[in-house]
């Protein structure tokens, strides 16, 4: 049981103008500039990975969670890590672990022998980026506080209520392959975070230059924060300002209830991914610099943000189909217009 | 490949099949069996050249040799070399068969004698289609392209002789067409080795499918509930069910002759192009009137038909009248009827054959004989000319006499009683009614004459005539007929040949185009007296009767008789002096009619006619999708409608009439760079294309439309250039982009109609199924959750 805490205010100073004139809506310039540094300072660290790496800040923007599931040793804790240093804000991190309890996450009210009354201690939740490690190695129980803080942005402990800081993303790692000792997450809770990402090997030039540039030093050492906590609310602010056209939310819808109608599903999304998918297009138009989106930004989030809430028919999984092939298999079919008359 | 043998007797026996209507428009039997021979050989041809190997094409080639070595074995004339090989003059020989056969058909009503032309184009037209046939059901394994065959096949005999083709001839081509259908799909079924029920069976080859009884089922049901539509639609009157009964009852014989319809042969003659001498007549009278051939007297609202000549006598009875008697030697060109043309009042006739006299009509018609037999033939005849005094005062045909009710019987039109009732008023006597509805006919009335009018004499077309004023003299005599009938006075309608033309001082000749209605009107005393109302202008050998124009008044330039043949006559013996009157100076007569006639008489003759540019749009026909296409580009390139939409619509359809896929599930973005794939050098087009299709449709401030035209016109260059050139020809005259708009609208239609029938279904088991439930359940209101 490791609890980390980021390193306290590095002194990187904040080359954006907008923070110094206050509350002032961001531009879609200002906000892909923004974007844009903090996914240079992220690749700084993760090669070759720029897409994962802006889904997974894109998923942040639109204060959802994230779920990053690959093999150990790809560098899913050092994405989180990368991420979080971009940013300055606070990092706590949770390894999680069968033994871990509930009260280890949410915190817990001790005894002060002084004040002769009960002060309440705040766990690993109380930062703006929880990073959960291996969190399927945890028990249900453990999972479920974790989740259930997820969700409402609070924590009520021995009938108190403290809220979560804001902005607040968790990102969990979970093993695919690891079987014993695991405890896989009910689709329940899968259905809270926002999307599921898998980081993948790095490409052989990319490993290259990976070994290159961890010769002398841990990049991630170096990292300096290029945004901090208040810049990050201003872009969630902005980005759920980005226009969604009403034949471009048709578009979510149909993909969403294509999964509902899909012969290999035996459950499809739920209306919270409607919601999240929408709001993760708005991050990834405002990431690129519009103020309205596109069906080209749903089509990139489709299979990260819907296909881990999928449950597939056991007849699909036993030969050998996977919930991404069917979101994109949807994504194929499903009209980009449709057209009236046509079901 | 025992599949395609059986598929070729298949395809023989269903021609065959079809062709049993042609029973209906042929006398006997006689033409079935080269028929039926020419069928089998072609059959035979093309399976022996399936059973060689050869293609297609080398099967066509061998049943269209076996159809000419028919055709020169059969109607050679021995012009062929070895029977067999066709020479030139076998080719002469048959352009002069198909000129007869053509002749033959317009001039003979069915049934017709199966023998020289026509039976030429018989078995010429079988054999065709034999080929084609054969080549739909054989080669092409098309069947339902055979359909075409056989409709053509049925065709025939239904638009030839519509009166003696009964209904019930449809049902062999029908069930043959099934036979058609049902064999190539066992054909195609039993490919697979086992044939497979609905029920998970497997059934033998040599048994038949347990789905084939709901397949036979339906397909009887099909039959009858064609008949039975058939018989119930209401069709045209001279469609196949109003001869049901006349069908079943008299056998086919519509008319009391069974032979010839007069109205048909008359039409057919005068609007046939080329024309045909019919008679030649040498005759003492120097100024012969018309011949009559049918009495017309049978009125009902489908017009005048012809007398039933059911009271013949000998000719023995035919009486002299005594006094100007002439004699015509008339030589038969190329006439068949079952009557004999005879001038004015016969006195003595001497002819070849059995012939006979309806003494009412003064008819003469043939007892089992045809004018077809008849070389020339003698008459002695009188031509009686009442003075127009003698008609002024004569009363009309006794409305006690036995022949009044068939004289003045008319089917009631209060339409035609009104225009009757004011053209005839202030007539008193029969001549008065006469003349005036002769004025109400005349030219000065705007009466014209034109052959470009339907030729039915029903109730509607005579008011159609009345109103448009344009007929012939089909027309013309009808409705005086009719008209006079409606003012009570006795009237006929006559079908002969008009005068002719003289060739050589007492000789004339009688063409195709002499063919001629006109009236005739009782007077007590001078009895049956002829009148013509169609302009003389229209009619080349017309004749003017001086009896036809009020005693006092003489000159009336609208019925001038045009005179082409008659002008220059000397006054005669017969017409004596009221013919002399009436003529008018021959400078009169030389100027107008004569222009008239020029756009009277010679019309149906030009080669030319305004109708042909009727068929220009038919040319334009295959550019019609093209036309349309550039139609749709421009409108969308308009500047005035021009958005960002329109112009991507447009290179989307582009890209689909140049075969580039862009599924629908492609955002504007990947879709122009599929485009820009397409076309490399207009990569910027696609690109300006599909970003200011996406700033229109997701963007709040829309998409600017300035330069899209532009680069839409650099992307279809860059298309049309690297297209290969099939696909830039089908991009042209084929665009897949409307096929697909028109094949989408069907879609939607039809999907729509099957949604429809979807909910009347559930409706209708719901409404079945609601009392049972609620008797099982025993509660009441169920049914409203049904």
């Amino acid at each position: 049981m490791t609890f980390e805490s980021s390193p306290e205010k590095p002194d990187g100073t904040m080359p954006l103008p907008s923070t110094a004139q206050g509350p002032a809506p961001l531009s879609p310039q200002e906000f892909k500039a923004t974007a844009e540094a903090i996914l240079t300072n992220v690749e700084w660290v993760i090669e070759g990975k720029s897409h994962t790496i802006r889904l997974a800040l894109a998923v942040m923007l639109a204060e959802g969670h994230l779920l990053l599931e690959d093999v150990p040793g790809v560098g899913k804790t050092q994405l989180a890590k990368a991420l979080a240093r971009s940013v300055d804000c606070s990092v706590r991190r949770i390894q999680f672990t069968p033994d871990l309890l509930p009260s280890d996450v949410t915190g817990v009210s001790i005894f002060d022998p002084e004040k002769r009354d009960f002060v309440f201690k705040p766990g690993a939740i109380f930062g703006n980026l929880i990073l959960g490690d291996e969190i399927n190695r945890a028990s249900p129980k453990t999972q479920a506080a974790l989740l259930e803080c997820m969700e409402e942005r609070q924590v009520t402990v021995d009938g108190n209520t403290y809220k979560l800081r804001s902005p607040f993303m968790v990102i969990a790692t979970q093993n695919p392959v690891e079987m014993e000792g695991t405890y896989p997450l009910p689709e329940a809770q899968r259905d809270r975070f926002a999307a599921r990402l898998a980081i993948g090997y790095p490409d052989i030039n990319a490993e290259l230059a990976l070994l290159d540039r961890r010769e002398e030093y841990n990049p991630l050492d170096a990292l300096r924060p290029v945004a901090d906590a208040e810049m990050i609310v201003r872009m969630i602010a902005a980005a759920r300002a980005v226009h969604l056209a009403p034949e471009l939310k048709r578009y979510v819808v149909d993909l969403v209830a294509a999964t509902r109608t899909n012969a290999q599903v035996r459950l499809g999304a739920s209306p919270r991914a409607t919601l999240q998918l929408l709001r993760c297009t708005q991050v990834l138009a405002a990431m690129d610099g519009r103020d309205f989106a596109l069906p080209d930004d749903v089509q990139q989030l489709a299979v990260p943000v819907l296909a881990h809430r999928l449950i597939p028919t056991t007849e699909t999984t036993m030969g050998g189909g996977d919930t991404k092939a069917i979101v994109s298999d949807i994504l194929r079919h499903v009209p980009v217009v449709s057209h009236p008359g046509r079901f | 490949m025992n599949g395609q043998r059986h598929a070729t007797v298949v395809a023989a026996a269903t021609l065959a099949l079809t062709l049993t209507p042609l029973i209906g428009i042929f006398e006997g039997l006689g033409w079935a069996f080269p028929v039926m021979l020419t069928i089998a050989m072609i059959a035979t041809a093309g399976s022996l050249m399936r059973a060689a190997g050869r293609g297609q094409g080398l099967q066509t080639l061998a049943m269209a040799v076996t159809l000419v070595v028919i055709l020169t074995a059969g109607f050679g004339g021995g012009t062929g070399l070895l029977f067999v090989v066709p020479m030139p003059a076998t080719f002469e020989h048959w352009a002069s068969l198909a000129q007869d056969g053509v002749g033959a058909i317009i001039v003979n009503a069915p049934p017709v004698e199966a023998t020289g032309g026509i039976m030429f184009l018989t078995v010429l037209g079988v054999g065709v289609v034999a080929i084609l046939h054969d080549m739909f059901v054989v080669g092409l394994r098309t069947p339902a392209l055979a359909g075409l065959t056989l409709l053509t096949m049925y065709l025939v005999p239904v638009s030839v002789a519509p009166d003696a083709t009964a209904w019930f001839w449809f049902i062999l081509p029908a069930v043959a067409y099934l036979w058609i259908l049902g064999d190539d799909n066992l054909r195609r079924v039993s490919a697979f080795g086992h044939r497979f029920t609905g029920a998970g069976q497997l059934v033998g080859r040599s048994f038949p499918s347990p789905m084939a009884r709901t397949a036979r089922w339906s397909a009887t049901g099909f039959v009858a509930v064609t008949l039975l539509a058939l018989t119930l639609v209401p069709a045209n009157t001279s469609g196949l069910i109003d001869n049901v009964a006349e069908g079943i009852q008299g056998g086919g014989e519509s008319y009391g002759l069974g032979d010839v319809n007069p109205w048909a042969q008359l039409s057919g003659s005068l609007t046939r192009p080329e024309e045909v001498d019919v008679l030649r007549v040498t005759t003492d009278d120097p100024n012969p009137r018309y011949l009559k051939m049918h009495v017309l007297d049978e009125l009902t609202s489908d017009g005048f038909g012809p007398n039933d000549y059911d009271g013949t006598q000998d000719l023995d009875s035919l009486d002299d009248p005594g006094d100007e008697v002439y004699t015509a030697e008339i030589e038969n060109l190329q006439l068949e009827a079952p009557v004999v043309p005879v001038y004015g009042a016969p006195a003595d006739l001497d002819i070849d054959g059995d012939w006979r006299i309806d003494p009412d009509t003064g008819v003469i018609v043939g007892d089992r004989s045809d004018m077809g037999d008849v070389e020339e033939y003698t008459l002695r005849y009188a031509e009686p000319a009442p003075d127009a005094e003698t008609l002024a005062s004569a009363a009309g045909m006794d409305p006690g006499d036995e022949r009044w009710d068939a004289n003045t019987a008319r089917p009631d039109v209060p339409e035609l009683s009104e225009i009757v009732a004011d053209a005839t008023a202030g007539a008193d006597t029969v001549h008065e009614k006469v003349l005036a509805i002769t004025q109400f006919l005349s030219v000065s009335n705007g009466f014209t004459y034109s052959l470009e009018t339907s030729d039915a004499g029903n109730d509607e077309a005579i008011l159609d005539f009345l109103e448009t004023k344009r007929g012939y003299c089909q027309q013309y005599a009808a409705s005086m007929a009719w008209m006079l009938r409606e003012a009570d006075v006795a009237a006929r309608v006559v079908v002969g040949l008009s005068q002719g033309s003289r060739v050589d001082g007492n000789e004339w000749v009688l063409t195709s185009h002499d063919y001629h209605a006109w009236v005739e009107v009782y007077y007590d005393g001078p009895g049956w007296v002829t009148f013509d109302p169609t302009p003389a202008s229209g009619v080349p050998g017309s004749v003017t009767f001086p009896w036809a124009r009020e005693p006092a008044e003489e000159e009336d330039p609208g019925e001038e008789p045009s005179g082409n043949d008659i002008t220059p006559e000397e006054p005669t013996a017969a017409p004596t002096d009221e013919n002399g009157q009436t003529l008018p100076p021959e400078e009169g007569a030389s100027g107008g009619p004569s222009e008239e006639a020029a756009d009277g008489a010679a019309e149906p003759l030009l080669p030319f006619h305004p109708g042909w540019l009727a068929l220009l749009p038919l040319l334009a026909v295959p550019f019609a999708p093209a036309l349309w296409r550039g139609g749709l580009r421009r409108r969308r390139l308009r500047p005035g409608t021009l958005t960002a939409q329109t112009a991507w619509d447009e290179a989307m359809d582009l890209a689909q009439d140049y075969g580039v896929s862009i599924p629908d599930s492609y955002t504007p973005r990947q879709a122009a760079g599929v485009l820009a794939a397409a076309a490399p050098d207009a990569r910027e087009a696609a690109a300006a294309l599909g970003s200011a299709m996406a700033l229109h449709r997701y963007s709040p401030r829309g998409a600017d439309p300035a330069g899209l035209a532009d680069a839409l016109r650099d992307l279809y260059a860059e298309l049309d250039k690297n297209a290969e050139p099939r696909a830039k020809y089908r991009a042209m005259f084929w665009p897949a982009s409307l096929i697909a708009k028109a094949s989408a609208g069907r879609a939607e239609q039809s999907a729509r109609l099957s949604r429809r029938s979807a909910r009347t279904t559930d409706r209708v088991r719901s409404a079945l199924r609601r009392p049972r439930r609620s008797n099982n359940r025993d509660r009441h209101g169920v049914g409203g959750r049904a």
